[in-house]
């Protein structure tokens, strides 16, 4: 599926809408403008975090089927076209054990570290994304990419460890300069090389399997048989680095666009709603090209302060300010808050989802975790942090589920996540949270 | 008299055919495969190569063969899912000894050129560490490809050690580190032994859970392990080790499937106290004790069936619903009788792991302990059972206790559950995390049952009856063997160890002496001669 | 079968039998022919101040309007800043350009805007208002006009009080409850008002654990010579899936200034204490920093255990009123509890100031404590004497905040005791400290970049805010603090 020939970018600067009807940067990746399709071509898989401030509000979001085929709440209303895509976890819980809870930073590094930090804004390992991009992220430009909508460089939540985190793009035009400005690999031309460690690999398995002969010869018949299993285990793992050599193919038929106007960074709600979907395009763009397998994106800091133009309070004051309505029994206004969280959220999923690649699309191929710092912001608790994951890790993960944690600690959902971007570990996470159950029902 | 002659004498063209490498290996025939468990590969790299290099993997999960996951490494091999994983470890794990942390205490020697290949250093290097992780020296072949393609890599990256790390990692994911390879040779006539270094591989996973120290490997390696002398002289050494206990934690965790709990979930409205820092403690509770018991006190060890003594933490003191008192984690602790526990089959352990998630269930708390304690599994129940009745919590028959009986009236069903149900009946008293009751549904609950018509009541009353009962000790002693040698414990022949019964069963039934006296048997380390079968497909190789 | 201290529940967990259980067990039972000694302990897992919440049932949320018998008016609004703001030196262009500034795009800075101006509003420019609440006019606070209340009887005076309770007794005395029960985040049905369940969750988190330890000679349902022991304890509550504290978990009860040990009459399983001079307990609170001793004069405590084991009750006496101004306004800030929960804190001083009704002190007669009471529910647990010394634990983390908090208190507990104006001390979370002014005059609370560029006109001068980091330096090797 080819993007307009004319990428119409509409927006509003400084008061006026604008539409600006922009040049093509032709882009098909093969000389006749076919799709890249179902010709075996290996589709890397990706990974991307999308993280939002203060929650959700648990009358409204958790659904009240267990398992598969959940009903859509209110709440993530928008996302019922890619329900079945997507899965949600609630009941899970960010346990401090002996460090204190530091308001909206201890529930969101306990979901991308497993650990509950010991320093408020430091992160005691390095975060998820990160250990995910160390295995998956060579062969590509960028080893992960970072990106929030609110414009403050402040808002990135990938880090290395520490107080460090990885500086975001801050603008739908940084973003779009860093991927496709100068220094833009276009996969179907020249300069692409494969990975040098594949070629080290081939050589060391060379080496074991000019064992086999020796070790096949005293064997009985049953353990002969084993040791066959073993070397056609090499053999398999021989093969995919073959395939690893060649240049792999883009199978999405995209079309990059040219560079956004500078635009207004605000953290107005109507302005969000232009600028998230932008930088969710720019971002789905850079992984169907090859740019990256990893992202990050922020809507906005963990103590949100979106707000809705006219009103003097952000999202985070209202949390603390707003009563509990007593008939709806939550806070209305901060729901609205949470629902358009889950509405940005959509945005970014529409763009993943849009993008056909192979016999599916760049959402099949990735897995996003979408998460936040808090369960109910009000009294910044953290039992009950919602997280959601979509896409199925091109097949390696089951999607559409609603899983109760149950009280079980939130770092069960990180363990699940690396396992299933192909990771080998066998458990994450420290103290109270140090845990070795995935979530077993979701991986395939 | 024919085919033993031409036996003989393929045998010895065989091995005159194979490479001569001063190396007793590869002139036996290979008897036994087995693959690594997860401890036994984690105790090998901490030994080998230090406590503090990390190792993050998954590794596969073995299966139970005759009550044992020790006997499934016979039958498993490498897919090529554990085998990505394997090479991932053994990259990780190279990385680390030669990275600037480490290479300083376990490289052993420098490279003229840190940039260049160095042959001298990496020959040395490889040697080294590959007699340590193939548990017997490499051949010529195997080291040269090494140096090799040290030399190369090295050369390509413009870094020593980049290639010695490499080179490092294809000894770490080779089937010779991952498999457990037993030789046998000829001991006269027409009996076969394991090598030395099979000998040495034996008793280190069985006594420490880990790879041959390099007092084992010396023994071996100078024939000294092939003399009953030298055996004894190491299993003395061995077993006068703090380390033994490693190696008695690992045969009794796999013995009593403590590995159950991977899988062990409790419902959380009904249980809402249970969660998985419980499980952990349980497993580590049980331990405690049999180590104690079995290790520390030299004691009978059918008093597991009995003792009140255990050792608690905090967070299992909640379940026992005793205080806990802060001296240390794990606090010594004796039950009064009134508690109506006893031994390991009242711990948290034993009732939870084979309890259903929302209740207790007698059948397969029976089930398990046959299985595990009397060696007498039970079949799978027949297709087509009705289990409405058992499962109907809200209907007349209140106690679960009610509800078996009914079902078991049944022919086809009392076969089994005649001789599972009284032992589970018995332990009705404690719930499905542990926990003491007194009744069910508002009914006080019955805990009597009878087995051969000898009745007993409640836990202490089941504990008396396997304490005395002759199959326990038998059922230990054959699957320590079991365990030891990698056999389906329904398969094997007790005479191969009867020696060692009879002064297990004279001393006193303490666990150091049938293990001491079973490694130290004459026929321990005895082969069964391959079949003609076997020989010559091998032959044709 | 024995009667062990506690009923164990059958597995099945089902409520209507436990009372069959019950009957059958002491049954089936030996009645005890002689006396024997006995202990019963609990951890706390729910605390609250004992507020009666008057509106109508089943409509009861924190912060809620609906008006009852408790308040005719419903729950106080939130408060009209620019109202409050106002003195007699400030003239409407300042309250408007201050607590609206048109100018300033960024609402996390006119939220910062509107704590600085709240902060000062005394008769004079320079004085904070939080730290000398005498020397802003009595706005007034609606108070409580309702007859019920939770609470005891402290001075046994049937006609002193205004409350009855929920047991039929006159003369109670709740005067807290009083002056402050209409305000919203204390407003509700038990343990649903805002700030209850934030000090229970931070309770079960781990933040700190209270722990009752009852024993006695006879029975502990009925004993007329029984000890009741409550303390804080260093050890964790551990919380299960249904939201309470998991049982027969083990506790180390520390003797410290948080320690009481009282004696009590227990009739039909409802203990009741003496009531004593001075009853020691950990403090309820939200934040770390808030943690302590909570000192009740002629303090005493009720409490009722069920046939399930589970206990419910009450703690009373009288508290020093400043101090409960303190926990509410130095723990963060007094324009954090006014621009976030909207209490009053001028008004509140003063409402607590008038209502105080116990503990003359003996020099002026000026009533320093007033009458209070919380409502605690707790589960079974063991609570065990620890050996050597144990404190409480301050986290690292907690010292700067725990220092800060203690500070500011005695700088307030001063300037009422001298009738003198405290100033601010530095490093002080009072008047948004983060708040920072250009050259042009106007405010921004950004350390010279906005929205990831460099600020067009950067504030002057070195930050508060890194003053204050500053002085978190040098205040981190101070000695560390002791258990208060």
């Amino acid at each position: 599926m080819a993007l307009d020939r004319r990428f119409l970018l509409r927006g509003a600067f400084q008061g006026s809408a604008v539409a600006m009807a922009l040049p093509l940067l032709d882009c098909f990746l093969d000389g006749n403008g076919q799709a890249l399709a179902d010709n075996g071509k290996r589709i890397p898989t990706r990974f991307g975090t999308y993280f939002w401030g203060c929650g959700l509000t648990k009358e409204l979001f958790v659904p009240k089927t267990i398992g598969a085929n959940y009903e859509t709440t209110q709440q993530l209303a928008s996302l019922e076209p890619y329900k079945k895509k997507i899965s949600v976890f609630s009941g899970l819980r960010a346990i401090v054990d002996d460090n204190p809870n530091f308001q909206h930073w201890t529930g969101l590094a306990a979901v991308t570290t497993g650990i509950s930090p010991t320093r408020a804004g430091e992160f005691d390992s390095q975060t998820i994304d990160q250990t995910i991009a160390d295995a998956i992220g060579h062969g590509t430009r960028f080893k992960s990419i970072e990106a929030t909508c609110s414009g403050n460089k402040n808002e990135s939540y990938s880090s290395l460890g520490g107080a460090n985190t990885n500086p975001p793009e801050v603008s739908p035009l940084g973003l779009y300069t860093r991927l496709f400005g100068p220094g833009f690999q276009d996969p179907s031309k020249g300069d692409w090389k494969p990975d040098p460690q594949v070629l080290v690999h081939q050589s060391m398995l060379s080496v074991v399997a000019d064992d086999r002969k020796r070790l096949m010869a005293n064997l009985s018949a049953s353990d002969k048989a084993r040791m066959d299993q073993y070397f056609t285990s090499v053999r398999e793992l021989e093969q995919s680095m073959e395939a690893a050599l060649k240049r792999p193919d883009v199978v999405a038929q995209v079309t990059i666009p040219a560079a956004p106007g500078e635009m207004p960074v605000s953290k107005s709600v109507p302005e969000l709603q232009k600028i998230v979907p932008m930088m969710s395009r720019l971002i789905a763009l850079g992984l169907a090209t090859n740019q990256t397998h990893v992202f990050n994106i922020a809507l906005a800091e963990p103590g949100s302060t979106i707000f809705m133009p006219g009103d003097s309070k952000p999202f985070h004051q209202q949390t603390h300010e707003e009563p509990i309505d007593p008939v709806l029994g939550y806070q209305p206004v901060s729901a609205n808050f949470s629902t358009h969280s889950m509405k940005f959220f959509a945005m970014l999923i529409k763009e993943l989802e849009d993008i056909k690649e192979g016999d599916g699309t760049l959402l099949d191929h990735s897995l996003v975790l979408a998460y936040t710092d808090t369960s109910f912001a009000k009294l910044h608790a953290l039992d009950g942090i919602p997280v959601l994951l979509a896409g199925s890790a091109s097949g390696r993960v089951k999607t559409g589920y609603h899983i109760a944690g149950e009280g079980s600690p939130v770092s069960r959902v990180g363990l699940t996540v690396q396992q299933a971007m192909g990771l080998s570990i066998d458990g994450w996470g420290k103290g109270s949270m140090a845990t070795k159950k995935a979530f077993s029902e979701i991986l395939a | 008299m024919q085919a033993k002659a031409t036996f003989a004498i393929c045998l010895s063209l065989w091995i005159l055919a194979v490479p001569a490498v001063a190396l007793a290996a590869s002139a036996g025939q290979e008897v036994g495969l087995r693959l690594l468990t997860e401890s036994e590969y984690r105790n090998s790299i901490s030994d080998i190569f230090g406590s503090d290099i990390l190792v993050q993997g998954r590794f596969d999960a073995g299966r139970r063969v005759g009550g044992l996951l020790a006997a499934s490494s016979t039958v498993l091999s490498v897919t090529p899912a554990s085998l990505e994983s394997f090479s991932k470890m053994a990259d990780s794990i190279a990385a680390q000894v030669v990275d600037q942390n480490h290479r300083e205490k376990l490289v052993g020697c420098t490279p003229k050129d840190t940039k260049a290949a160095d042959d001298a250093c990496a020959s040395a290097f490889l040697a080294r560490y590959g007699r340590l992780l193939f548990r017997r020296p490499l051949t010529g072949d195997e080291l040269t490809s090494r140096v090799k393609l040290a030399g190369d890599l090295a050369k390509s990256n413009r870094d020593f050690y980049a290639g010695l790390s490499d080179s490092l990692a294809t000894l770490l994911y080779s089937p010779t580190f991952l498999f457990r390879h037993e030789i046998a040779v000829p001991a006269g006539g027409k009996a076969t032994t394991l090598d030395g270094y099979s000998r040495a591989t034996r008793l280190s996973f069985l006594l420490w859970d880990t790879t041959p120290d390099a007092a084992l490997l010396k023994a071996a390696e100078s024939g000294r392990l092939n003399t009953a002398a030298g055996v004894a002289e190491q299993v003395d050494r061995l077993m006068s080790s703090p380390r033994l206990e490693m190696g008695m934690r690992a045969f009794f965790a796999d013995m009593l499937q403590l590995d159950t709990f991977s899988n062990t979930t409790k419902d959380s409205i009904i249980y809402p106290k249970y969660n998985a820092q419980i499980a952990a403690a349980a497993q580590e509770e049980t331990l405690r004790t049999v180590m104690d018991l079995g290790l520390r006190s030299n004691d009978d060890i059918r008093n597991l069936m009995t003792t009140q003594k255990t050792y608690i933490s905090r967070v299992l003191a909640s379940i026992y619903d005793v205080p806990y008192n802060f001296h240390d984690e794990w606090m010594a602790y004796e039950f009064p009788q009134s508690a109506g526990r006893s031994g390991i089959l009242t711990q948290i352990s034993t009732l939870s792991m084979f309890s259903h998630p929302g209740r207790s269930s007698p059948t397969e708390r029976g089930v398990a302990l046959m299985d595990i304690f009397l060696c007498e599994p039970t079949p799978l129940p027949p297709a087509n059972v009705d289990f409405s009745i058992v499962n109907n919590t809200d209907g007349p028959l209140k106690t679960v206790r009610e509800r078996l009986l009914a079902h078991a009236t049944t022919p086809t069903c009392a076969s089994c559950h005649n001789h599972s149900d009284p032992i589970g009946l018995t332990l009705e008293h404690f719930d499905s995390t542990g926990a003491h009751r007194l009744h069910e549904n508002g009914q006080l609950i019955d805990v009597s049952g009878t087995i051969q018509g000898k009745t007993f009541t409640g836990a202490q009353g089941l504990g008396r009856y396997l304490h005395d009962n002759p199959k326990f000790p038998a059922c230990l002693a054959r699957k320590l063997y079991s365990y030891g040698a990698g056999a389906d414990s329904e398969d094997v022949n007790p005479a191969a160890y009867k020696i060692a019964y009879k002064a297990f069963v004279d001393g006193g039934y303490r666990l150091r002496t049938l293990l001491k006296s079973m490694v130290s048997s004459p026929g321990y380390f005895d082969t069964a001669s391959p079949s003609a079968a076997d020989t010559k497909t091998a032959m044709n190789k | 079968m024995t009667i062990t201290g506690r009923i164990m529940e059958a597995k099945s967990g089902r409520r209507k039998h436990r009372c069959l259980l019950l009957c059958t067990a002491l049954t089936l039972a030996p009645a005890p022919l002689m006396a024997e000694p006995w202990v019963k302990s609990f951890v706390v897992d729910k605390y609250e101040p004992a507020f009666y919440y008057g509106g109508r049932p089943g409509v009861e949320k924190a912060g809620v309007i609906e008006p009852g018998v408790d308040c005719p008016g419903g729950t106080l609004p939130m408060l009209d800043f620019a109202k409050v703001v106002k003195t007699p030196w400030r003239s409407d262009e300042e309250v408007a350009s201050w607590v609206k500034p048109a100018q300033v795009t960024d609402l996390q800075t006119v939220h910062y805007m509107q704590e600085r101006i709240l902060t000062y509003r005394s008769f004079r420019r320079d004085i904070v208002s939080y730290i000398n609440p005498f020397t802003v006019p009595d706005p007034g606070m609606p108070s409580v006009v309702g007859k019920i209340a939770e609470g005891f009887n402290l001075d046994g005076n049937v006609k002193t009080g205004g409350f009855v309770n929920s047991r039929g007794e006159k003369g109670i005395d709740n005067a807290y409850y009083r002056a402050l029960g209409c305000i919203g985040s204390f407003r509700g049905a038990p343990y649903t008002a805002a700030m209850s369940v934030r000090s229970t969750d931070k309770m079960l988190e781990g933040m700190y654990t209270m722990v009752i330890r009852l024993s006695g000679n006879k029975s502990p349902m009925n004993d007329d010579a029984a000890t009741l022991e409550i303390g804080y304890s260093p050890d964790h509550v551990n919380k299960q899936t249904d939201g309470r504290a998991s049982t027969s978990y083990s506790f180390r009860i520390v003797k410290n200034e948080q320690y009481s040990k009282v004696k009590a009459v227990i009739r039909d399983g409802v203990v009741e204490t003496e009531q004593v001079s001075e009853l020691h307990t950990p403090r309820f609170g939200w934040f770390p920093n808030q943690m302590g001793d909570a000192d009740f004069h002629q303090g005493r405590i009720r409490l009722e255990i069920g046939p399930d084991g589970f206990a419910s009750g009450l703690v009373g006496g009288y508290r020093d009123w400043r101090d409960l101004y303190s926990e509410d306004t130095f723990t963060q800030s007094g324009s954090t509890i006014e621009t976030r929960d909207h209490h009053d804190v001028i008004g509140m001083y003063y409402a607590l100031k008038r209502n105080a009704d116990g503990v003359p002190d003996p020099r002026t007669g000026e009533k320093m404590g007033i009458s209070i009471a919380y409502r605690l529910k707790a589960v079974p647990a063991y609570v065990i004497d620890p050996e050597g010394a144990l404190s409480t634990t301050v986290l690292p983390a907690d010292r700067r905040a725990t220092q800060k908090y203690r500070q500011m208190r005695d700088i307030f507990y001063k300037g009422i005791a001298t009738a003198t104006i405290q100033p601010n001390p530095r490093g002080s979370n009072e008047g948004a400290p983060q708040l920072r002014q250009r050259a042009d005059g106007s405010w921004t609370n950004s350390d010279g970049e906005r929205n990831g560029l460099r600020d067009a006109s950067p504030p002057i001068g070195p930050s508060t805010m890194l003053q204050q980091v500053n002085n978190q330096e040098a205040e981190r090797t101070a000695q560390p603090v002791t258990a208060r």
